[in-house]
C-alpha cells in the first residue's frame, strides 16, 4: 500500500507542479490576505503577535481548500476518477497520497507565508523554535488528513469551494486554536503554559482524524453516482 | 430595563423560534398534501 | 387514507404544557439567585435548549454510523430531521446566552468553553444543512453526510478542550457560571429538561415523518415518470 500511496502522491505533485498554473492561485490568495491585513496597522504600528499569527492561519486554510479542491479536480475530467478506482491501489491509499501531496503543498506555502507575516505585519521570530516547527508540522498533518477526506465531498457541484470552505473551516478549529495559540508565542507572545497543552491537542486531532479518514474515506470516493 | 423585562424577552425569543419551526413544519406539511392530492388526481384520469 | 398517528403532536403539546407548569417551579419553587437575581431564570430555559441540542447531534452521529453499516435511507432521514432540531435549539441556545451575559455581565460575548462550543457546533452542523440541502444523486449525498455527520462529532470534545484552554491562556474575567446550583435549583432545572425533552422528541418526530412522506412522494413521482 505504501508504493502506491507514493505513487498517488508523485503524480499529484507532478500534475499540479508542472502543469497550468499549479500553486499559484493558492499562493496569491494567501499573500493577499497578508497585504489586506497590513492595512489594518496605523503607521509605524505593528499587528500584534496574536493577531499575526491568526492572518498566517488564515491564509494557510484558505490556501488548504483551494489545494485540496484541486488535487481533487484533477480527476473531474473525463471520469478519471474510474481510473483511479480501477488501479490496483486500495481506496484509502488514494486518500493517503492526496493527503502526502497536499501536506508537502500546504509547507511549500507556509514558507512563503512565513516571511510575508515578517515583511508585512512586522513580526519578529522569537521564542523557542523546536515546538513551532512540531505544531506547524502536527497542525498541517491534521488539516491534511481532514481536507483529504472533505476534499471530495463536493465534487461535481457549484461553487465547491466555498462548499469546502463552510464545512472545513468549523472542523478544524481545534487546529486553528492551537496553530494561533502557539504562533502567538513565537512571534513574541509568551505565555505560561508553553505550548506543552496545544501540543496534546494537535497529537489527539491527527490520530483522531487519521483514523477516521482511513476509515471512511471509501465511503465517500468509492461511493455509488 | 428591567430585569424582568429582560427575562421575559428571552423567553419569548425562544417560543417564536420554536413557533417558527413548527410554522415552517406546517407548511412544508401542507406542500406535500397538496402534491398528493395533485398526484392522486392524475392518477385518475 | 390511512391516519397520520397522533403520538408526535401529543408529545410537542404536553411538553409545552408541562414546561408551562414548569414555569411555576422556576419563579415560585427554585429560590433567586443570591448574586445575579432574576437573570439567572435564564438558565432554566437556557440548560434544556443546550442539552437537547447536544443529544440532536449526538443523534446525527448515530444514525449516520447506522447508515453507512446499514445503507436505511430512513437512518439518513433521521439524520436530517436531527441535525434540523440541533441547529434551531443550538441557535436558540446562542441567543439565550448571550442575552444572559448581556443583563448578567454586561457583555454580549464571552469566551467561555461551552458557549464557544455551542457556537462551533451551530457552525458545523449549519454547513451540515447547507450540504444537505444540495442535490447530488441522493445516494451519494448520503454516504458524505453520514460521513461528515460523523466527523463533525468526533470533533465536538476536542473543540471544547481546545476552548477551555485558548481561555486559561486568557485569564478568565468571569468565575464560573453554575458552580454549586442549590437542590431546589438542580430539581426545578432537572424539571425543565425532561419536559422540553418531550416537547423536543415529539418535534424530531414530527419533522421525521415529514421527510419520510416526502420520500415516498418523490420515489411514487419517480416510478410514475418511468412508466
Amino acid at each position: 500500500m505504501l508504493r502506491l500511496t507514493l505513487a498517488v502522491a508523485r503524480k499529484d505533485l507532478s500534475l499540479t507542479l508542472w502543469r497550468g498554473n499549479g500553486l499559484m492561485q493558492a499562493l496569491l490568495l494567501g499573500l493577499l490576505i497578508f497585504f489586506v491585513f497590513s492595512l489594518s496597522q496605523e503607521v509605524g504600528e505593528n499587528l500584534s503577535p496574536q493577531s499575526a499569527a491568526a492572518v498566517f492561519w488564515l491564509s494557510s486554510t484558505f490556501c488548504q481548500v483551494l489545494i485540496f479542491n484541486q488535487l481533487y479536480a484533477l480527476e473531474e475530467v473525463n471520469n478519471s476518477r474510474l481510473g483511479l478506482l480501477l488501479s490496483p491501489a486500495p481506496i484509502p491509499a488514494v486518500w493517503l497520497g492526496k493527503a502526502i501531496a497536499g501536506f508537502i503543498l500546504l509547507l511549500f506555502a507556509q514558507l512563503l507565508f512565513l516571511p510575508a507575516a515578517v515583511v508585512f505585519l512586522g513580526q519578529s521570530l522569537h521564542g523557542p523554535l523546536p515546538p513551532a516547527v512540531a505544531i506547524l508540522l502536527l497542525a498541517d498533518t491534521g488539516m491534511c488528513a481532514l481536507g483529504s477526506l472533505l476534499g471530495a465531498l463536493a465534487q461535481g457541484q457549484a461553487a465547491r469551494e466555498s462548499l469546502l470552505s463552510i464545512v472545513l473551516f468549523p472542523l478544524l478549529t481545534p487546529l486553528l486554536l492551537a496553530g494561533i495559540g502557539v504562533g502567538a508565542q513565537i512571534f513574541g507572545n509568551p505565555s505560561p503554559n508553553g505550548p506543552g497543552a496545544w501540543m496534546g491537542i494537535a497529537c489527539a486531532f491527527d490520530a483522531i482524524f487519521l483514523a477516521t479518514g482511513l476509515l471512511l474515506f471509501s465511503f465517500i470516493y468509492a461511493g455509488e453516482e | 430595563m428591567d430585569t424582568l423585562v429582560w427575562v421575559i424577552i428571552t423567553n419569548a425569543v425562544v417560543w417564536i423560534g420554536l413557533g417558527a419551526y413548527l410554522i415552517f413544519l406546517a407548511l412544508q406539511q401542507h406542500n406535500l398534501a397538496a402534491r398528493l392530492t395533485q398526484w392522486e388526481m392524475l392518477r385518475h384520469d | 387514507m390511512r391516519s397520520l398517528s397522533i403520538v408526535p403532536a401529543m408529545l410537542v403539546l404536553s411538553g409545552s404544557l408541562t414546561f408551562a407548569c414548569c414555569q411555576w417551579l422556576i419563579y415560585s419553587y427554585a429560590p433567586t439567585e443570591a448574586t445575579m437575581g432574576l437573570t439567572q431564570k435564564i438558565f432554566y430555559i437556557h440548560l434544556p435548549l443546550a442539552w437537547w441540542a447536544l443529544f440532536s447531534f449526538f443523534l446525527v452521529f448515530v444514525g449516520s454510523v447506522s447508515y453507512l453499516l446499514k445503507r436505511a435511507p430512513g437512518a439518513d432521514r433521521l439524520c436530517a430531521a436531527a441535525a434540523e432540531t440541533g441547529v434551531l435549539l443550538s441557535g436558540l441556545a446562542l441567543v439565550t446566552g448571550t442575552l444572559w451575559a448581556r443583563k448578567a455581565w454586561g457583555v454580549w460575548w464571552t469566551w467561555d468553553p461551552r458557549l464557544t462550543t455551542t457556537l462551533i457546533m451551530w457552525f458545523i452542523y449549519a454547513g451540515y444543512l447547507v450540504l444537505r440541502g444540495l442535490n447530488p444523486p441522493p445516494q451519494r449525498k448520503s454516504l458524505v453526510c453520514a460521513v461528515v455527520g460523523i466527523a463533525a462529532f468526533l470533533d465536538v470534545p476536542l473543540v471544547f478542550v481546545s476552548a477551555r484552554i485558548w481561555r486559561s491562556i486568557h485569564p478568565a474575567v468571569f468565575a464560573a457560571k453554575d458552580g454549586g446550583l442549590e437542590p431546589e435549583m438542580k430539581l426545578t432545572a432537572l424539571g425543565c429538561v425532561v419536559s422540553f425533552g418531550l416537547f423536543w422528541a415529539g418535534l424530531l418526530w414530527l419533522r421525521k415523518r415529514q421527510l419520510d412522506l416526502r420520500d415516498r412522494l418523490d420515489t411514487l413521482a419517480s416510478a410514475a415518470q418511468q412508466q
